[in-house]
């Protein structure tokens, strides 16, 4: 009888803590998403139901050209993220001990207490035809004339790299605090070399925070507006662009709802190819 | 006759010094081909950092370490010639059982076909053959033992590091793996030099054991040495139980002293350690528990020292089941081994014992302080 009783309050309890999250998930991300995939369906002149929008993307290069473009980039952005975070992470978690280890650690996250805006108009201050290194280029001598760095390709993947960061530098530090220091003592005792320890013991350990990591980033770029747009310019062709102007400038939101759809859709069928790549799965990524 | 005298192992007056203290304190010591050398000690002794000196993986301050008479100390862990068994093992949790025993050899650039070989010749040595697929966590603490051995031993190291592999294990196993560590170390022939604060696990296994308290060598020989001929108070009291008293020194007779504890005993010793004893000095005396003579009528014949005792506890374990007695006019107290015959399977607290053994098995050393000119 009693136990019976234990077992429902548990039951109710685990409702009452799950009510948030649920509530999170049906009004923030299913009925939105709902709404955005009823919109995306219909066409507003007949009222009735359309597969145009999603066409549109299909037939017009620009569309489907920007999205690849957008993919491609992000995963350059990440790549790159991942092979400067690695060292950072492998030195915060393996070489330092510590207080030091907490003081870097923190170093690392700080910027980040700047909002975004902030910090890429830090980079527009810097790297415009009037900004500090082009003036320094200018008074060394090393250029006659004023030298524009942003709005090139290069200074997106600088801001989104920059912007990013951080969230490849955590799950990793947390991977590899976990690697016991016998494990890679043991490595080089048994003859191992320096790149021997690290693709044999090192990597295969951290694969999952090197996964997770490597989702977080994609994913941000991906998504990202504000350092495209900022240090790219008018011609950064980032697919959320695009989905700006067709909601805002166009105020037509059937075809921005059906970019935002696709945008969900091709991106979650990237990280599957990406999963499927590295034989992880998400389970154990996320466990 | 050679083949004795080849030595693996050469240290000399190795030190190291950490910023604020010394963890190994100008050690030398020679293993030859084929021993099964121990460094037993207390935790904090310094035998774990020379164990890591050994394996590369700290520098000494000062002193040369010769493997096959050649010096190690500019090569790096990943060169020498020495394996070691971590204390947990570090089985890479990544790879299978055959992957982490080929992990040595595919450094070494063996052809694949030979790797195989060798790891399946391996694994049946250690009486593992087939679960070459298994993973780590497959294996029990027993086996996982095994195949951190033969991980190391495929590579044919000279020398073969043990830093207390058996402090995980749980009682039983570890009775069972001592005696097999020793066998296996008997049919590869590999030099192995173990690390333990386990008196037990060094007496077993080891042809050698050294001594270490505060990075000195206290002592090194035999098993049978250590437990018999202590050269110093540490030794006695670290290896093996023993009844442990303070005393005076009464009057002394060639090698035979007679002592007064603080607690009221008076016993005949025989004076061991190199420091000169004199009448006045304070000195340490340790008798072994098992070396006491019991009986329950008074013994016919005199011997050197001779108790009347109370049973005060009897601390049954068995084989190993000990008597604690209080000698009845001063209160002193004194652990004997309980005899295992018909006479005391009735003993009972209150019971009166009569103890007696001679001053050869009363071993006497000049008190510590005093003997480094401190009160």
């Amino acid at each position: 009888m009693s136990s019976l009783r234990t077992t429902s309050t548990f039951k109710l309890g685990m409702w009452l803590l799950l009510a948030p999250l649920c509530l999170w998930l049906v009004l923030l991300i299913i009925l939105p998403h709902l709404e955005l995939l009823v919109f995306s369906f219909t066409d507003p002149e007949k009222d009735s139901f359309t597969f145009g929008f999603y066409q549109e993307f299909f037939l017009e290069p620009l569309y489907w050209r920007t999205f690849v473009r957008t993919a491609v980039m992000s995963i350059m952005a990440t790549i790159l993220t991942l092979l400067i975070a690695f060292p950072v992470a492998f030195y915060i978690a393996k070489m330092l001990k510590g207080r030091s280890k907490g003081i870097v650690f923190a170093m690392c996250l700080i910027p980040f207490w700047v909002s975004e805006l902030v910090r890429t108009f830090g980079w527009m201050i810097l790297l415009r035809e009037s900004g500090v290194i082009s003036n320094f280029l200018q008074w060394s001598g090393l250029s006659d004339g004023p030298v524009e760095l942003l709005y090139t390709d290069a200074t997106i993947m600088l801001g989104l790299v920059y912007t990013s960061m951080l969230f490849m530098v955590v799950p990793l530090v947390s991977t590899l605090d976990s690697l016991d220091d016998s494990y890679i003592e043991a490595g080089y005792d048994l003859g191992g070399t320096n790149w021997n320890v690290l693709r044999e013991i090192v990597i295969p350990h951290a694969v999952p925070g090197i996964v997770s990591g490597c989702i977080i980033v994609f994913m941000l770029s991906l998504g990202n507006y504000l350092t495209p747009v900022l240090l790219g310019g008018k011609d950064s062709l980032w697919f959320t662009e695009q989905i700006y102007t067709q909601f805002i400038t166009r105020f037509n939101w059937e075809q921005g709802s059906a970019f935002g759809l696709l945008l969900l859709l091709l991106s979650s069928l990237i990280v599957w190819a990406g999963l499927k790549i590295s034989g992880q799965s998400f389970a154990k990524t996320m466990g | 006759m050679s083949k004795e005298t080849t030595i693996d192992l050469a240290c000399e007056n190795i030190c190291k010094h950490f910023s604020d203290f010394t963890a190994v304190d100008n050690i030398s010591f020679t293993i030859p081909k084929g021993s099964f050398f121990s460094i037993l000690g207390p935790s904090g002794c310094g035998k774990t950092t020379l164990l890591r000196m050994l394996a590369g993986f700290e520098q000494p301050s000062s002193g040369d370490l010769l493997i096959k008479q050649q010096s190690m100390l500019d090569v790096p862990p990943n060169k020498r010639p020495v394996n070691m068994v971590f204390q947990h093992l570090a089985l890479f949790p990544t790879m299978n059982i055959e992957e982490n025993i080929g992990y040595g050899l595919r450094r070494q650039s063996v052809p694949k076909s030979e790797i195989a070989e060798r790891v399946a010749a391996v694994l049946e040595r250690v009486g593992l053959a087939g679960s070459g697929k298994k993973r780590v966590e497959q294996l029990s603490g027993g086996q996982r033992q095994r195949i951190a051995l033969a991980r190391c031993l495929v590579l044919n190291p000279t020398l073969l590091l043990l830093d207390e592999p058996l402090g995980a294990l749980d009682l039983k196993l570890r009775e069972q793996m001592k005696i097999e560590l020793k066998l296996l170390q008997k049919e590869f022939g590999t030099t192995f030099v173990y690390i333990t604060h386990d008196q037990s696990e060094a007496l077993v296994m080891s042809d050698q054991i050294a001594v270490m308290n505060k990075g000195k060598f206290e002592q090194v020989g035999t098993p049978h040495q250590l437990y018999y001929q202590p050269e110093t108070a540490f030794v006695a009291g670290f290896v093996g139980d023993s009844n442990r008293w303070q005393g005076t020194v009464e009057s002394i007779a060639s090698s035979t002293v007679l002592v007064n504890t603080n607690d009221g005993l008076s016993f005949k010793a025989k004076v061991m350690g190199d420091k000169a004893i004199s009448a006045g000095n304070s000195v340490e005396i340790f008798v072994r528990p098992e070396a006491i003579n019991v009986s329950r009528t008074v013994p016919s014949e005199e011997t050197d020292n001779q108790l009347v005792c109370q049973v005060e506890t009897i601390l049954f374990d068995g084989a190993k089941s000990q008597i604690i007695a209080v000698e009845k006019e001063s209160g002193g107290k004194i652990t004997v081994t309980l005899p295992q015959t018909s006479d005391f399977a009735n003993l009972q607290n209150y019971d009166t014992i009569y103890l007696n053994w001679s001053a050869e098995q009363t071993l006497c050393f000049l008190d510590n302080a005093e003997s480094n000119g401190g009160v």
